[in-house]
């Protein structure tokens, strides 16, 4: 599955390496990082706090881990297949810049879809990460 | 295996959903917190529905039934347990995206937590 050409490789590196930039600039009070790390809890304003001061870190972590894994996998020149494991970073990590692409680009259930290169950027990814967990759920 | 569950379960639900439901209303009392998830127009159905087979063990009907009920009610109950435990499950949600929040079972403004969970 997901026979990507030096120029997806090349685009989808650039994406992610957004993602980490992003997600390690300190920025927090940002709508593209609330997306990324929403509040846990709603009706309590303190135990969110505490929530993000425990767990942001090792979420921030977690997704860094996840891009440098799918990062190396596209660096490679060797023609080999993803492993199950590097497959579900894959989903993940470019369903991380999904979640920001959307929210810049007002992605909603009952609106017109949005025009443009974005958003044709966007149906690319949903494509990627749509036939990447169908390669997970049909191991 | 994802074609295999919908055949299994389809040839003989009750010996599949039964433990699942008197699981969800033994629990009840004694595990005050519940994780919703919450629907969103980016998340993909099928990335929601392997996301919760993943971290939770559900079957992928029951999965396929949780995300069903994201996408049409605006969001449903996916675990219940201690507070450890939720903000935990909770974690691992948003570590792959889902909109998940946490809250005490029964919240007032929230009519449809117990019914998600007991499904």
């Amino acid at each position: 599955m997901l026979d990507l050409d030096d120029e997806q490789r090349h685009l989808l590196r650039r994406l992610i390496g957004e993602v980490r930039e992003l997600i390690t600039s300190g920025a927090s009070d940002d709508v593209k990082m609330r997306r990324l790390f929403p509040p846990a809890y709603t009706d309590d304003e303190e135990l969110d706090t505490e929530y993000q001061r425990l767990m942001r870190d090792e979420l921030v972590a977690s997704r860094l881990s996840s891009i440098s894994m799918v990062d190396e996998f596209l660096a490679a020149t060797d023609g080999r297949a993803m492993s199950a494991v590097e497959v579900e970073a894959f989903a993940s990590s470019l369903n991380a810049v999904r979640l920001i692409l959307g929210t810049l680009l007002g992605v909603a259930d009952d609106a017109d879809e949005p025009e443009g290169p974005d958003f044709a950027l966007y149906q690319y990814l949903s494509w990627l990460v749509d036939s990447a967990i169908n390669a997970l759920m049909t191991r | 295996m994802g074609i295999e569950c919908v055949t299994l379960v389809a040839a003989a639900p009750s010996t599949i959903e039964k433990p699942d439901v008197r699981d969800d209303q033994t629990v009840a009392p004694d595990n005050p917190w519940v994780v919703l998830v919450w629907n969103d127009p980016i998340n993909l159905m099928s990335y929601v529905t392997y996301v919760l087979q993943k971290l939770f063990g559900y079957s992928l009907q029951k999965a396929t039934e949780l995300m069903l009920d994201v996408h049409h009610k605006g969001k449903a109950v996916v675990s219940s347990g201690t507070r450890e435990k939720a903000e935990m499950d909770v974690f691992r949600l948003h570590e792959h995206g889902l909109w998940a929040t946490m809250q005490k079972d029964g919240a007032t403004g929230d009519g449809s937590t117990g019914s998600g969970s007991t499904r």
